[in-house]
């Protein structure tokens, strides 16, 4: 092990568990070397709401994954979710300032500070700021526009910001385990990452990560992330609906949802019955297959139409030819690929991770975790690069935030 | 859209949240974290302090007082010297020509200067010094081979190894280096405190070593190897005791030419007078007229009593050419 190897803890305080995997960065390359995972408490749709209950089972999953790496970790990148986090579009032009209309690193500069200097409400604050291609007379520059010749440069960024309290209870969470957050990334960015390709992102994709207690999801355009949300119902309102409707406590429910649950409705006779337990103990009881179906597909499409009302005109089929990429616990819904694609209007498919991923980690539930991951690696690669290189990939992405 | 310039105001970012660590919001494995990560960094800090405070201190001793850095380290003085050699210096040369002083610890050494004295002596081809404490000062040496003799004027004997560095020799034996032919016609210059090698004496080690292990009797009646026309003919001459001149050329092969004079040596009708081996295939034979017919009953070997009429007088270190001693 050399001076510069680095311990990167990826961490996803989640509503039902806490992910935590321990990559070890040698300055080239980032290998996968420790994990813990921990039944989450205190933590409601993604927001730390008992400090206490959600710190233990952070500390105790970060302690896990120490112990499988056998290492300490040195630093944190903690994926950040809940119904607090907003976004907004703004953008800025500037008119070319060189006699000879050649774009200067200044105009680049300019634009950029202008595009994300946007006063946000009391009590909020920028988690990220990611900025969309530039323009240059309206002509569209995916790369960087320094040296190009034009009158009129335009760059609009999407801004994601959050309530400072929220944000800083997760933050300490990771405090109280004695180690620094080196990074705050939008959950439904670190998952989107992982489970579409660079050509999907580049023709339009929608990654909607469906978790226990939210839901986030990213659209992709031209390369890059367009919009972000977060949509506070998850996989715990299938659980409770079904809690409600059939009168059974949450972890029954939770039951038969892994079961008996989809998405969409498979047109089954009501005479169709599950057994609870199906082990013939006191109390297990049988339910309409059909009645369990009907719940979880309800909430499941409200889900779906919540998002795709609240991506509104940014989203359209048009824009989004790569279709819609689902990940995340609840992804495992048998039937939400076809429920997604009804709701939308494009393909929709489960999202895969790249083959390189070991085949324990492979579950939907740790693509967030893994993005932390990938940009973790990302992130220190690009602290190792020369210093003229260091506008690079998160630079790139994101504005100095 | 905007379009204008500064000031541009910042929104706040997560960044600014500061992340300070409060022992008592933390959880028991944080804490454990937290006095671990203390106690490190005190530890590297008083470390490096001492580290520090030790550097400043040697210097400054160092500096000061060199002797007590010695002393702290090894106070014993050298107690014995090792010799291993592959040739025949002993033990009692090496000592009298490192000369240490008494008492002198091996911290106090300095073996440059010391490797310097022994190789002062040409005779020493290399020299290695280890301190093997506590008290122990190994010498390793590697010798050079002599090859032939030479005789100064004031009747110093030297000799002259294969390299053509000229030495006083230590320790040989007696009958090995009378065995030894003379070398003459060679000029000697001096070099700092001895000489400087002879050139050539590659070629003329070639030969005798040819003649050594080739005709072992021939070699025995070889007096004097005459240098005189090397450089200019790529002629050696040798005189023996049984033919007063032969003339070896170095542009042919020695294995060649010394068979064929000791084919000539056996098969002579009458005295030689002188052989000239360096033409090529034809041997070129003078018989002496005036001596009587027939080898002599009894070879005559070299004398190292007889003084050798071409010894060199000559130290100076003129650059005259001055092969003729």
């Amino acid at each position: 092990m050399t001076s510069s190897t680095k311990f990167i803890g990826a961490v996803e305080i989640g509503t039902s568990k806490v992910t935590v995997l321990v990559g070890e960065f040698t300055g080239r390359e980032l290998a996968i070397i420790g994990y813990g995972e921990c039944q989450s408490r205190g933590v409601m749709k993604g927001v730390v709401v008992d400090y206490k209950a959600a710190s233990e089972c952070a500390h105790a999953a970060m302690q896990a994954a120490e112990q499988s790496a056998g290492e300490q970790i040195d630093l944190v990148y903690l994926a950040q979710s809940g119904g607090h986090l907003e976004g907004f579009y703004n953008e800025a032009a500037v008119n070319v300032k060189s006699a000879d209309n050649m774009i200067s690193a200044l105009d680049i500069d300019t634009v950029c500070r202008l595009a994300t200097a946007k006063e946000l409400p009391a009590g909020r604050m920028v988690v990220h700021n990611i900025r969309r291609p530039f323009r240059v007379d309206g002509r569209l520059v995916p790369g960087n526009p320094e040296h190009l010749v034009g009158q009129r440069l335009e760059v609009g960024y999407w801004t994601v910001h959050g309530q400072e309290s929220r944000l800083a209870d997760t933050i300490h969470v990771i405090r109280g385990f004695n180690l620094e957050v080196r990074e705050l990334i939008l959950s439904g960015l670190a998952s989107g990452h992982m489970v579409t390709t660079a050509e999907e992102r580049q023709h339009g994709v929608l990654a909607i990560d469906l978790g226990a207690g939210v839901t986030d999801f990213v659209l992709y355009r031209d390369g890059g992330p367009y919009a972000t949300g977060v949509v506070p119902v998850g996989g715990s309102h299938l659980t409770n609906d079904l809690s409600l409707g059939l009168r059974l406590t949450e972890g029954q429910a939770e039951k038969l949802k892994l079961r008996h649950g989809r998405a969409l409705v498979q047109g089954r006779s009501k005479a169709d019955k599950v057994w609870l337990d199906g082990n013939f103990t006191i109390g297990d009881r049988q339910f309409p297959q059909q009645t369990i179906e009907q719940i979880t597909a309800a909430r499941t499409w409200e889900i779906l139409e919540v998002v795709k009302k609240k991506l509104g005109p940014a989203f359209t089929p048009e824009t989004c030819s790569a279709g819609v990429v689902l990940t995340g616990g609840t992804a495992k819904l048998p039937g939400i690929a076809e429920c997604a694609a009804k709701v939308f209007g494009v393909p929709a498919h489960l999202g895969e991770t790249p083959s390189w991923v070991n085949e324990n980690l492979r579950d939907p539930g740790f693509s967030t975790a893994l993005g932390l991951l990938y940009y973790g690696l990302a992130s220190q690669a690009e602290r190792a690069a020369p210093a003229r290189r260091k506008r690079g990939f998160l630079q790139k992405l994101f504005a100095p935030a | 859209m905007k379009d204008t310039l500064d000031p541009v105001p910042n929104a706040r970012t997560w960044r600014q949240i500061p992340q300070p660590v409060r022992p008592r919001a933390m959880s028991r494995e944080g804490r454990k974290r937290f006095a671990f990560a203390v106690l490190k960094t005190g530890g590297l800090v008083v470390l490096a302090g001492t580290v520090g405070w030790g550097v400043v201190e040697m210097t400054n001793t160092w500096q000061s007082e060199p002797k007590r850095i010695a002393l702290a380290v090894g106070t014993a003085p050298v107690g014995r010297i090792d010799l291993v050699t592959d040739g025949v210096i002993d033990r009692a040369w090496v000592e009298g020509a490192l000369a240490l002083p008494r008492n002198i610890t091996l911290m106090e050494l300095n073996l440059a200067p010391l490797q310097q004295r022994l190789l002062a002596n040409g005779q020493v081809r290399s020299v290695v010094l280890t301190k093997s404490f506590p008290a122990t000062l190994t010498v390793k040496i590697t010798e050079r081979s002599p090859v032939a003799r030479l005789r100064a004027e004031n009747g110093r004997d030297f000799i002259v190894a294969r390299d053509g560095v000229i030495f006083n020799g230590i320790g040989y034996d007696q009958a090995m280096t009378d065995s030894l032919p003379w070398l003459a016609g060679v000029k000697v210059v001096r070099a700092g405190e001895g000489f400087a090698p002879i050139a050539g004496m590659e070629t003329v080690a070639n030969l005798l070593a040819t003649a050594r292990n080739e005709a072992p009797g021939l070699y025995q009646t070889w007096q004097v190897v005459d240098l005189a026309r090397f450089d200019s003919d790529g002629e050696i001459e040798v005189r023996s005791s049984e033919i007063a001149r032969i003339t070896f050329s170095t542009a042919l092969d020695f294995d060649t030419q010394v068979a064929r004079l000791d084919y000539v040596r056996e098969a002579k009708p009458a005295a030689l007078k002188s052989v000239n081996l360096g033409l090529g295939s034809q041997v070129v034979v003078d018989y002496d007229a005036t001596a009587p017919l027939g080898r002599p009953a009894v070879p005559a070997v070299k004398s190292p009593v007889v003084p050798h009429p071409f010894a060199f007088p000559n130290l100076s270190t003129s650059s005259r050419p001055n092969r003729d001693l």
